[in-house]
């Protein structure tokens, strides 16, 4: 396998040999700015408003990340079994400033479904895409997408809609029916890219120091095995040989990442395995990843962006006693890491207690006093059993948002004062949790 | 005298009654096709052939194996990306039919030999096009392996998200421990509760990942129906398809009382919700 430089150059030798001859490595960002131009698509453009920061891909091409004004693609996984993951992620942006929309009016992205159960379509898919793209669009706000499934199969359709004219047309058709358009995102961005170019901002809020963590990542399969050349990759990561998230994050903020042996292999989520063989599942995560992470790099905690790999890695731990692997070894999304550096409070916003191994020795290396904090989210969920509106990051949404997807977002333009970021402020229910 | 001689007398050619209804096994060990799983088979070697991404997908073979030494389902199940992509590659009805009966549902579809692949073959992806093969023709393998997967269909295509929290509960997930699924026995208060601690409204709901607009659940369902995922899903379970359509049929009647009882806030409303709302 050629490594990441090696890569890089092919690339380079063949864009200038080809330069002449008409042909090129093909950009699929260049072939949309045609489909544009014939009335094919619309592209949505990151603005200024965006406020986009400049990364490098693994083919040395130029990434804009949008910061700001963000459509938070929300991942179904995370959200059902381990929801201190976007809300970490929620919290980080509150803290830095940026504005959101966290809206009732989406799908996933149905490729869980798609590569477990094979019950659905290229068409189908690109259908789904393409939905969620124009309903971003139509609020004026960036999608950012949470998962690294969500990031490869988007990825996926969106070159596919661009190179088969034959799907292009049938997802127009489908749109067009329910009065929406076929809208492009110019990029397809990974919230782990948004903490990338975030970085300087969160390290002005660190709280807690994480010196002397030893931190083992794993970087999910789809964030970098599917259309690897759009995954973003830093000189300063590992001397560009791997991808620069979320590695680059916890070197940031102070943490030791070790290496260990097994770093490329996959979870063993499996999408079909995960909910109906778990043998196999929790086998290879206890064996071929945990076990070298403990043995091997002696880590404190295991870090990776992406959905199937937190629940396979973290939940597939608990049974390994009975197996005589009792590591226990804490997984934790990279933003759930940075937000408890940042001062998250543990339990309301990381909501470590989803997971299957426990958080709290890291804490306590990391200078948390959890137990404090445990003692009051056992209060709060008393007050919230006894009736209490409960805390939340952004306003909640009207009633009128569980049925229709209103075309300003969560926040309408006369609510919104014009120069604040409205959706972000803690809504009357009971302030802003930390 | 030799040991020959004990040995049991046998038949070494079949009697015209044996060879009219030929043995249930072959010689080889393998399940012997009836004559309509040929027929079957033969159909779906010729779509497999003709879908464009079999052009696509398969390039070429080195037979190097760096696909299946880097491969978490080859270490654990009697399963090798490289002979997939040979089956594609080179097979024929008899041997894609025999892949597609099991080892298909092996692969954990992590892309490791995709990118390993150094003729850039889409190994991942020519299985998933043998798997939606494998659904559409309603294979008994395939409902077999796809049986547990009702609970979640259902979410998946009436709001579009493939889990829920009253989904993952102990009794299902009993090697998750009891931390990981919101139990009530180590917090002492319900799931609902432990949704509710979460600090985004949408995500309070038990019944999904969070909760989809009812606006947006029927877009989706328009998709599945206009992209033919809902007849592909028909030919493997029609029971499980028709109450998915019940589901639809409420969600459609939920929206239209809405619509009457937000009329004065709809009014003048442009784009999608205007569109969808007839």
């Amino acid at each position: 396998m050629l490594s990441a430089s090696e890569i890089r150059k092919v690339v380079e030798e063949r864009t200038q040999r080809q330069k002449g001859t008409g042909k090129k490595v093909v950009d699929v960002r260049e072939e949309m700015e045609h489909l544009e131009a014939k009335g094919e698509i619309i592209i949505h453009r990151i603005r200024p408003e965006n406020r986009p920061v400049s990364a490098s891909t693994l083919f040395g091409w130029t990434k804009r990340i949008p910061t700001d004004r963000l459509w938070h693609h929300k991942s179904c996984g995370q959200c059902g079994n381990i929801p201190g993951y976007p809300a970490s992620l929620l919290w980080l942006m509150n803290e830095t400033g940026r504005s959101y929309l966290n809206e009732p009016h989406q799908t996933s992205c149905t490729a869980w479904n798609y590569h477990g159960t094979a019950t659905s379509n290229p068409v189908a898919l690109a259908a789904v895409a393409a939905r969620n793209f124009h309903r971003a669009y139509e609020t004026d706000h960036f999608p950012l997408i949470h998962c690294g499934t969500s990031y490869g199969d988007y990825k996926e359709m969106r070159k596919l809609l661009v190179e088969n004219a034959t799907v292009r047309t049938k997802v127009r058709d489908v749109l067009r029916g329910m009065g929406r358009e076929l809208v492009l995102p110019e990029e397809i961005v990974h919230y782990s890219e948004w903490v990338h170019a975030m970085t300087p901002e969160l390290l002005a809020r660190q709280k807690h120091s994480v010196r002397g963590i030893v931190a083992t990542v794993h970087e999910p399969c789809h964030y970098y095995k599917m259309v690897p050349e759009d995954a973003v990759y830093d000189e300063n990561v590992y001397a560009g040989q791997r991808p620069a998230v979320p590695s680059g994050i916890l070197m940031s903020l102070g943490a030791t990442v070790a290496d260990y042996s097994t770093w490329y292999d996959c979870c063993g989520f499996g999408f079909r395995h995960i909910l109906s063989e778990r043998e196999f599942s929790r086998s290879f995560a206890n064996l071929r990843k945990i076990r070298p992470m403990v043995d091997e790099a002696h880590s404190d905690v295991a870090i990776t962006s992406d959905t199937g790999c937190v629940t396979t890695l973290d939940k597939s731990q608990w049974i390994g006693k009975a197996h005589g692997q009792p590591y226990m070894l804490p997984v934790l999304a990279d933003v759930q890491f940075a937000a408890l550096a940042l001062g998250a409070h543990p339990y309301k916003i990381a909501q470590v207690h989803w997971h299957a191994a426990s958080a709290e020795a890291l804490m306590t290396k990391m200078g948390i006093d959890w137990s404090t904090a445990k003692a009051e989210f056992r209060e709060y969920l008393k007050a919230l059993k006894n009736g209490q509106a409960p805390e939340l990051l952004h306003p909640a949404h009207p009633e009128i948002e569980t049925y229709f997807a209103v075309n300003k977002g969560q926040v309408l333009p006369e609510e919104a004062p014009a120069t604040a970021p409205a959706e972000i402020v803690a809504n009357g229910g009971g302030g802003h949790p930390r | 005298m030799s040991i020959v001689a004990h040995l049991p007398r046998r038949v070494l050619s079949l009697t015209e009654e044996e060879a009219a209804s030929p043995p249930v096994m072959e010689l080889t060990g393998r399940r012997r096709a009836t004559s309509e799983e040929r027929t079957v088979a033969e159909t779906i070697y010729a779509e497999f052939r003709a879908d464009p991404r079999h052009r696509e997908f398969v390039l070429g073979c080195l037979n190097c194996g760096e696909c299946t030494t880097g491969c978490p389902a080859a270490r654990f199940y009697d399963f090798s990306p490289r002979e997939m992509l040979q089956i594609a590659q080179n097979g024929d009805a008899t041997t894609l039919w025999d892949a597609m009966q099991e080892k298909i549902w092996a692969c954990c579809q992590c892309y490791t030999c995709n990118m390993r692949c150094r003729f850039g073959n889409d190994i991942a992806g020519i299985i998933s096009v043998m798997r939606e093969l494998s659904v559409i023709h309603g294979l008994e393998s395939t409902r077999k392996v796809l049986a547990p997967f009702g609970r979640s269909l259902t979410l998946l295509m009436t709001v579009g998200t493939q889990v829920s929290s009253d989904m993952i509960q102990p009794d299902f997930f009993r090697d998750w421990g009891p931390f990981a699924t919101g139990s009530d026995k180590v917090w002492d208060v319900g799931t609902d509760v432990m949704r509710r601690a979460i600090p985004s409204d949408v995500l309070h709901t038990t019944r999904s990942s969070w909760e989809v607009s009812v606006q947006t659940s029927l877009e989706l369902f328009r998709i599945y129906e206009e992209t033919g995922v809902l007849d592909m899903l028909r030919g493997l379970d029609p029971d499980l398809t028709e109450m998915l359509v019940d589901i639809i049929e409420e969600r459609r009647e939920e929206f239209e009382e809405a619509r009457d009882r937000f009329r004065t806030e709809l009014a003048g409303m442009h784009g999608p919700v205007a569109t969808f709302m007839g």
